[in-house]
């Protein structure tokens, strides 16, 4: 799952700059925490004891950093269970994702269903204007553009949509925007306001147009759907 | 019966309350006897995931001048459905629809888990959250992508419902027509010149609102429009800003008119949404160099001011600068709307005349190198973090009311823009003569009522009631020292001490923290005169001579070594945060990892730095990892990667999950150390730890354990040795 993963800060252009958290890691991580890191250790003068010298910590080492330490100690401590993702000392990390490429007709067809559905009762402009970036979406997944991580996800939005998920494909817009703006801000808004009108529409054209099992199916007829509103727009300009 | 700790620890859970004391003194001569205020630190929106919001009005006491809300103090005769108010002794009715009320069928609001409740109220109909994004296109390239992807990208986390508009400036104002039409429009202004807001809403063509109802004033006004709406050319209007086209020439500023891009902002929220929750945006990458509220000129080798100049008094923009944002500010929160800065630059953009805009408004500042670093993108994703309801936690047009028993007043304070970890100080003077008897009951009691606009446009009114026993300070002076909680006293006078740096000299604001000290050493510390060896303080006190001496050190009161805008920052971060954030602020939190056992707490102290050991150490604006020098070797040399020294890869991991789990969290975003014995970087580490050993005493210890430090600072021995002289001196 690539869902989860940390990006390392822009050292370039902010000294120090934190890791980046993808959407998800972000949004995860309400509740308690596990661990608490809040206590403090009062200094010795006051509570009785001699004045300190400080508190040596661990038994004598050797001093001389000229010479090299030998080896650490081996074995001893249990490993913790490890959170999802996580950052690595000195630099970060990010989960390899392990699925593979998904088809481009398949995560169309559930988008341009939606988008022929909502012709009936939305606003053209606002439709031509969804088609116009769905458009780009394609444009973009053809020549390269978007990476790996970005079609799996929106295979899933197309899925969530398909499936009338709502709020669910709405969130996987939101993460592609926050973890990826720079790939999809052209597009993703059409995305956006597609998931936002048709799960605003009327039941009952929802269902007429129910949305046909297979993906060669659906793309036959979302592809019928599309000439005639070129035409249309081409004669209009 | 719980100890104080778990006392304090439990009222801090349910009502969002520390106090500094929790038995109170019961006359006005021995409150100040006290040396530390009755006070407390109060949240007033507290997360209380099990606290059920209750869907009815409050029930108040029926006398004009009172107005408390029923709470589990009142005395209720259930027979005669009756409640004797608390604070002023008046006997109400309950109204008709608590006929049914009994002991054994009580509403909420009397039971005592619920000393904090909640209430939804209806008041006429919902208004529509604004969010006016005002944009300094006076950017590096790429800068201005990153902060346009970040703008396009929060339309996607905007409240559908919510109103958007933009205005964009550089050398002059734009002010954007947002519809759905294709053709984009917008309204330009010089940055020069100074508008009364009349004349800004007759350029702009703002009707007086013809109606009260927001949601029909929203489709008047076209700068203002529903994201859900809009989003699809926003995003276009956005992606396509360009860089302000004023060429800026060899040895100058770019001429930046952020005074009157601020007016108008202002004064187009005034005229059309007044009274209701806004939030202005404003994103800026330099200092504003032109027009009312200018901070520095334009010509490069007149450098900004820095607290050198301050001091001199040869800062010569600063007094205007500043006068002129707070008049701006004052309208604003006249108005309930708030005003976020985000300023991202190398340099100072002016953070110290424009910080009024934030804290009169409870708005945010976040401070950054870069629109294009990793710190500004997640803080600003994190303005729009949801809770476990899945609401967003910023809340809007708050208005807090705090009654006290017996005086009748009530003190009443406008938030416009407020989140769970918002944290107010309130501080209490007892007004009881000396030797008058305790007030009837026992107990002082108060009540802070916040009316408040939910981000999901409900209005809500929280209530929380909370008591406290009375003393009296001659008899039972041990029992008062016991119930000291020296956490929230430390915050508490340190939010002090930062309101006195404001306005006083450096210096004199130390001596008087000093002062104090040792008056509250001398109070409550257990010695014999003249003997500072005998000198012992209470478990209850024993933390807080070290909170002071490294308050003494932080970057609220010492302004060395921060510009003045960093100062600006770092205090405002501070006088607005929760207790615990607060403390880490002031004191910061060491830990300490190794093989020798599991992760602990040590002193923050140069005696802690060992070769063997990785620190972290969270200052809540930076969190650092040290390695040791011996950790830092045998990472280098690559144990790490080799299979049979696991042991040493799960130690270099384990300060940095903990990191992690701070890192995913906190608001604003704090910077990422990794560092090492030598490394440049320590010094973040190096500068925070009490320099116990330094040059001039490495001899003198004789020990061999921890690392000097190349530092003139007092250590905390030495602080302590002084302290103790001078608190059982009788001269002092």
């Amino acid at each position: 799952m690539d869902n989860f993963y940390i990006k390392p800060g822009n050292q370039e252009r902010g000294w120090n700059d934190p890791p980046q958290f993808s959407y998800d890691m972000q949004t995860s991580s309400v509740g308690p925490k596990r661990n608490v890191l809040n206590k403090r250790v009062p200094p010795p003068q006051l509570t009785g004891q001699s004045p300190g010298t400080g508190l040596p910590l661990s038994p004598a080492v050797s001093s001389g950093p000229s010479s090299s330490p030998g080896p650490p100690p081996v074995g001893g401590l249990t490993p913790p269970p490890p959170p999802k993702s996580r950052m690595s000392p000195g630099g970060v990390t990010g989960s390899v994702s392990a699925e593979n490429e998904p088809n481009l007709s398949d995560v169309q067809a559930p988008l341009l269903w939606a988008l022929t559905t909502c012709r009936q009762s939305v606003k053209k402009q606002v439709c031509d204007d969804v088609e116009r970036r769905l458009k780009l979406f394609e444009e973009m997944w053809k020549s390269g553009k978007l990476s790996l991580a970005v079609k799996c996800r929106m295979n899933r939005l197309s899925q969530e949509l398909n499936n009338k998920r709502w709020d669910a494909a709405d969130d996987i817009h939101r993460s592609l925007m926050v973890d990826y703006v720079n790939e999809v801000s052209q597009w993703m808004v059409g995305v956006k306001r597609l998931i936002a009108e048709t799960r605003n529409l009327n039941p009952e054209l929802l269902h007429t147009e129910e949305a046909p099992s297979n993906a060669e199916e659906k793309l036959h007829k979302a592809e019928e759907a599309l000439p005639q509103t070129e035409e249309a727009a081409q004669s209009n300009s | 019966m719980a100890t104080f700790q778990e006392f304090i620890q439990q009222n801090e859970d349910r009502d969002g309350v520390r106090c500094s004391w929790n038995l109170w003194p019961s006359s006005r001569l021995e409150a100040t006897r006290m040396v530390v205020p009755v006070s407390c630190l109060f949240t007033p929106l507290k997360e209380r995931p099990n606290l059920p919001p209750v869907q009815y009005e409050p029930v108040l006491c029926s006398r004009a001048t009172c107005k408390a809300v029923l709470n589990p103090l009142c005395q209720v005769d259930f027979r005669a459905k009756i409640w004797a108010c608390n604070f002023c002794f008046q006997r109400n009715p309950f109204p008709p629809s608590y006929a049914g009320i009994s002991e054994v069928n009580q509403p909420a609001e009397l039971m005592p888990q619920f000393s904090t409740i909640e209430y939804i109220v209806q008041r006429g109909p919902a208004a529509p959250l604004v969010f006016l994004y005002v944009v300094d296109t006076c950017l590096e390239e790429e800068d201005l992508q990153a902060l346009r992807e970040s703008l396009q990208m929060s339309l996607s986390l905007l409240p559908p419902n919510a109103l958007v508009g933009l205005i964009t400036f550089g050398r002059m104002i734009q002010v954007h027509e947002l519809s759905c039409e294709g053709i984009s429009k917008s309204y330009v202004f010089r940055g020069t010149k100074e508008l009364t807001p009349k004349q800004i809403h007759e350029m702009l063509g703002l009707m007086k609102p013809t109606t009260s109802v927001p949601q029909e004033a929203a489709a008047s006004c076209r700068f203002l429009q529903p994201v859900h709406k809009v989003d699809l050319n926003l995003t276009d209007l956005l992606g396509e800003l360009q860089r302000d086209p004023w060429p800026v020439p060899q040895g100058k500023r770019p001429l930046r008119s952020t005074g009157i891009a601020l007016s108008i902002a202002v004064a187009l929220l005034e005229g059309t949404f007044p009274n209701t929750g806004a939030r202005m945006m404003l994103f800026t990458g330099g200092p504003p160099t032109q027009g009312p509220g200018m901070v520095v000129g334009d010509e490069l080798k007149t450098p900004i001011r820095s607290w050198h100049d301050i001091q001199k008094d040869n800062a010569h923009h600063m007094k205007k600068a500043i006068k002129y944002h707070e008049a701006l500010a004052n309208r604003a929160a006249v108005n309930g709307h708030s005003i976020d800065i985000y300023a991202c630059a190398l340099d100072q953009t002016g953070l110290l005349e424009m910080k009024c805009l934030s804290n009169l408004t409870g708005g945010h500042i976040v401070m950054g190198d870069s629109f294009n670093t990793s710190l500004f993108k997640q803080t600003f994703q994190r303005v729009f973090s949801k809770d476990y309801n899945g609401e967003f936690r910023m809340a809007f047009g708050a208005s807090l009311e705090v009654k006290e028993m017996g005086v009748g007043g009530t003190c009443q304070w406008k938030i416009c823009s407020l989140n769970p970890s918002t944290t107010l100080a309130l501080y209490f003077e007892v007004v009881n003569q000396h030797n008058s008897p305790i007030p009837q009951g026992g107990r002082g009691a108060i009540q802070f009522v916040t009316q408040y606009q939910h981000s999901n446009t409900q209005r809500r009114i929280r209530v929380t009631t909370i008591a406290r026993n009375w003393a009296d300070a001659q008899s039972q002076i041990q029992h008062i020292e016991a119930s000291f909680d020296q956490e929230a006293a430390a915050v508490l006078m340190a939010r002090l001490g930062v309101f006195r740096a404001e306005s006083e000299e450096g210096p004199d604001v130390l001596r008087w923290l000093d002062r104090q000290l040792i008056r509250l050493c001398q109070k409550f510390g257990q010695y014999n005169k003249e003997d500072p060896n005998s000198f012992r303080l209470s478990e209850s006190l024993s933390l807080y001579p070290q909170f002071m001496f490294h308050l003494r050190r932080s970057p609220f009161l010492q302004v060395f070594n921060n510009s003045p805008d960093e100062s600006s920052y770092y205090r405002h971060q501070f006088v607005r945060q929760d207790l615990t954030q607060s403390l880490i602020m002031i004191q910061p939190i060491l830990y300490s990892y190794s093989f020798h056992g599991p992760p602990e707490p040590v002193l923050l102290d140069s005696s802690s730095i060992l070769p063997d050991h990785i620190l972290l150490m969270d200052t809540f604006f930076q969190l650092v990892i040290y390695h040791g020098e011996t950790i830092a070797q045998w990472r280098k040399a690559g144990y790490q990667e080799m299979p049979e020294y696991e042991n040493f890869r799960q130690l270099l991991q384990a300060p940095v999950d903990d990191a992690q789990e701070i890192l995913q969290t906190r608001f604003p975003m704090p910077r990422y150390i990794d560092t090492e014995h030598g490394g440049s970087q320590a010094r973040f580490l190096l500068s925070k730890v009490n320099p116990s050993q330094t040059h001039n005493n490495l001899y003198a210890w004789g020990q061999e354990a921890g690392a000097p430090i190349l530092t003139d600072d007092v250590s905390l021995q030495v602080f302590m040795d002084h302290l103790k002289k001078l608190a059982v001196s009788s001269s002092a």
